[in-house]
């Protein structure tokens, strides 16, 4: 075994917000150049940060995603720091497991998580609609993940201001002073859900869904609003039954005094 | 011998050669007693005769020396009166005992199965030993026995029936006993044969254990531990091992008097954490209220608030799980449920609510409106299943009250 790990921080928490997700089009499209004969699709899974979080290579240093096992090296495994992608066509939906390896200093075991391929449109017909328009289907997750009592090395890289280097631009500041890095942009970099949905910055399609922008404080609230509403429903199905329980006491006291009567 | 070398006329007389020239041998088969025997019992055989004469002899008594009989104890009556008597023999039986025992040879199982009587054969032996015994005593002075002779009269002497009648029958079960039996006594011998191998060490155990028991005897002394000084160090040192461990079993008091920590920690450029600390700080007061020790001691980087949520880290959490954990399975695991039909159930209840079967977002917030909603699904359920059985009672009233 290798040295032992350094003392875990108690009652302490890190979160991580990060994406799985898969995007897919219908061939042949100018991404999938020569694709064989009977695929219909071609599709990218992808594991991505927040588009204004830290970088993600600080406590993900491997991904390893299994695809179907018709597929040539079904296991595809990608290191720090490309981009954690894999290019395919096909033509079939699968679930693709994917094992995330963690940084060492977290002393941490890998996971696994699975993602299911989306390959054809889904949703209301508004949305289908738009995904064939724009040929382009997009699912994707936000995952959240929570390192519970985490190392004290580790807990020290993951709140260095270098996590956020990879969103700065090297910048001058006038003559004879080095250059820095500077961040250009709408909103301030953090690890919590950006407020509004933000363009992209490493621009892959202009839509803001597919670069993970839509993930933001405002669909948060969406969401929110949405369990309110059911929370309501339910509320109002459970008084329902209360009424419903009332008479039936009622009832079965009229029984009874007509039992006892007999 | 006249043999002829003749041609083939000779062969005539070839036979000559082997024939005796002399006459005929006398044979005679008449009847006469054995000489061997001593009852005049005639036997009839075939008997040669002596060459050239007539005249038989008698058969021989060559299988006389084959008669051997055996020694028998001889008493007259002086002896017997003085020596022999006994309650339970009387003089007749016991010649009638030594005159079986003589025909018989000494053959006791056929003594005793020719024996007129209900004596037994141990019964038998005893009193013809101990007569034997007796008379060869009184022949030959133990004094002057010689060693096998007095070997002979201590054998005779220590008969003891009721032991042979109980070996005998010991022997006899011995060899009617079953397989099993047989496995068992093994079993038990062997089980023995350990015990008594190991007796002493087993003995000694023993002995350890009880003196333990009995008197335990503490190797350190308790004493260093009476002043309140060494009191409070052994309890900083007992505290500093415990928040090592990852379930803590003591809690600090919150006067750093006792618990040896710090107030607060310095620059996050220090290497290493403070939890081994420094003794109590003497400035505190005793009637300090007693806090419990916040974690942002504890962390190796001072953080503000801002920082802490810009980072992601959460505080002063309890009951945290182990190892890493994702938050979108706190929406997905409680919709499940460990029967299926109860599984569809909740599906059902939530897609009536309008809840999506995928809530792609899991933040805080999020999941705890979910756990709102899935309790209000539970209770959902309770009140379902509730009603189902009222309503069963109300129908077995109703047909009741028909």
């Amino acid at each position: 075994m290798p040295a032992p790990t350094s003392k875990r921080i108690r009652n302490t928490q890190l979160r991580r917000h990060f994406i799985i997700g898969n995007e897919s089009y219908v061939l042949p499209h100018p991404l999938f150049p020569d694709p064989p004969d009977g695929h219909t699709k071609g599709w990218k899974v992808y594991v991505r940060p927040l588009p204004n979080g830290p970088d993600m290579t600080t406590w993900l240093k491997k991904v390893q995603l299994k695809l179907h096992h018709t597929y040539a090296n079904a296991s595809r495994t990608i290191e720090a720091p490309g981009p954690f992608e894999v290019s395919e066509t096909g033509y079939g939906e699968f679930g693709v497991e994917i094992r995330l390896y963690f940084a060492p200093e977290s002393g941490e075991k890998a996971v696994y998580r699975e993602h299911y391929l989306v390959l054809a449109p889904y949703g209301t017909d508004e949305q289908k609609a738009r995904q064939e328009r724009e040929n382009l289907v997009v699912s994707e997750r936000l995952e959240t993940i929570e390192f519970n009592e985490p190392t004290h090395d580790f807990f020290k890289t993951m709140v260095s201001e270098d996590q956020f280097e990879w969103l700065k631009v090297l910048e001058g500041r006038g003559k004879g002073r080095k250059k820095e890095l500077v961040f250009h942009g709408e909103t301030e970099p953090t690890a919590q859900l950006p407020e509004r949905p933000i363009a992209a910055v490493h621009g892959d399609s202009g839509t803001g869904m597919a670069a993970g922008g839509a993930w933001s404080r405002l669909y948060e609230r969406q969401v929110l609003g949405q369990l309110q509403q059911s929370g309501a429903s339910l509320d109002q199905a459970l008084e329902h039954e209360r009424r419903e329980m009332e008479s039936r006491r009622r009832k079965m006291e009229e029984l009874g005094m007509a039992v006892a009567a007999k | 011998m006249a043999a002829k070398a003749e041609g083939p006329q000779a062969r005539r007389f070839k036979k000559s050669q082997f024939r005796s020239h002399t006459r005929p041998a006398h044979w005679s088969a008449e009847e006469t007693p054995i000489a061997a025997r001593p009852d005049q019992l005639q036997a009839r055989r075939w008997r040669r005769a002596t060459q050239g004469t007539d005249e038989v002899a008698l058969p021989s008594a060559k299988f006389a020396k084959y008669n051997v009989k055996v020694e028998v104890p001889i008493y007259d009556d002086e002896t017997y009166e003085k020596h022999l008597t006994s309650t339970e023999w009387t003089r007749e039986e016991t010649d009638y005992l030594i005159t079986t025992y003589r025909e018989y040879n000494g053959k006791w199982p056929i003594i005793a199965d020719r024996y007129e009587g209900p004596r037994s054969m141990e019964e038998l032996k005893a009193r013809f030993y101990h007569v034997s015994a007796t008379i060869f005593g009184i022949r030959t002075p133990i004094s002057g026995m010689t060693a096998p002779e007095f070997a002979h009269y201590d054998t005779l002497s220590t008969f003891d029936p009721a032991k042979e009648t109980a070996r005998k029958r010991l022997a006899e079960g011995h060899l009617q006993r079953r397989q099993d039996e047989v496995d068992e006594e093994t079993v038990l011998l062997s089980e023995l044969q350990r015990i008594m191998l190991h007796q002493v060490s087993l003995d000694s155990e023993r002995e350890d254990l009880r003196r333990r028991l009995d008197h335990p005897q503490a190797n350190t002394n308790g004493y260093q531990y009476s002043t309140s000084q060494s009191l409070t160090q052994l309890w900083q040192q007992l505290l500093a091992a415990d928040r090592l461990k990852k379930n803590q079993r003591l809690r600090p008091t919150g006067n750093s008097n006792f618990d040896g920590l710090p107030g607060a920690t310095p620059t996050s450029a220090r290497p290493r954490d403070s939890i081994s600390g420094m003794p109590g700080d003497r400035r505190q007061t005793r009637d300090s209220l007693p806090s419990a020790t916040t974690a942002q001691s504890v962390l190796p980087v001072d953080l503000s608030k801002a920082e802490l949520s810009r980072y992601g880290v959460l505080i002063n959490q309890d009951k945290l799980p182990s190892g890493v954990t994702f938050a979108s399975d706190r929406l997905s695991k409680p919709r499940i449920a460990k029967s299926t039909l109860q599984t569809d159930k909740i599906a059902a209840i939530l897609t009536h609510a309008g809840v999506p079967e995928l809530i792609p977002l899991p933040t805080p917030a999020v999941i705890e409106g979910f756990e709102g909603v899935m309790g209000k699904v539970h209770a959902l359920l309770e009140m379902r299943k509730l009603a189902e059985k009222e309503e069963q009672e109300i129908r077995v009233r109703m047909a009741e009250a028909a």
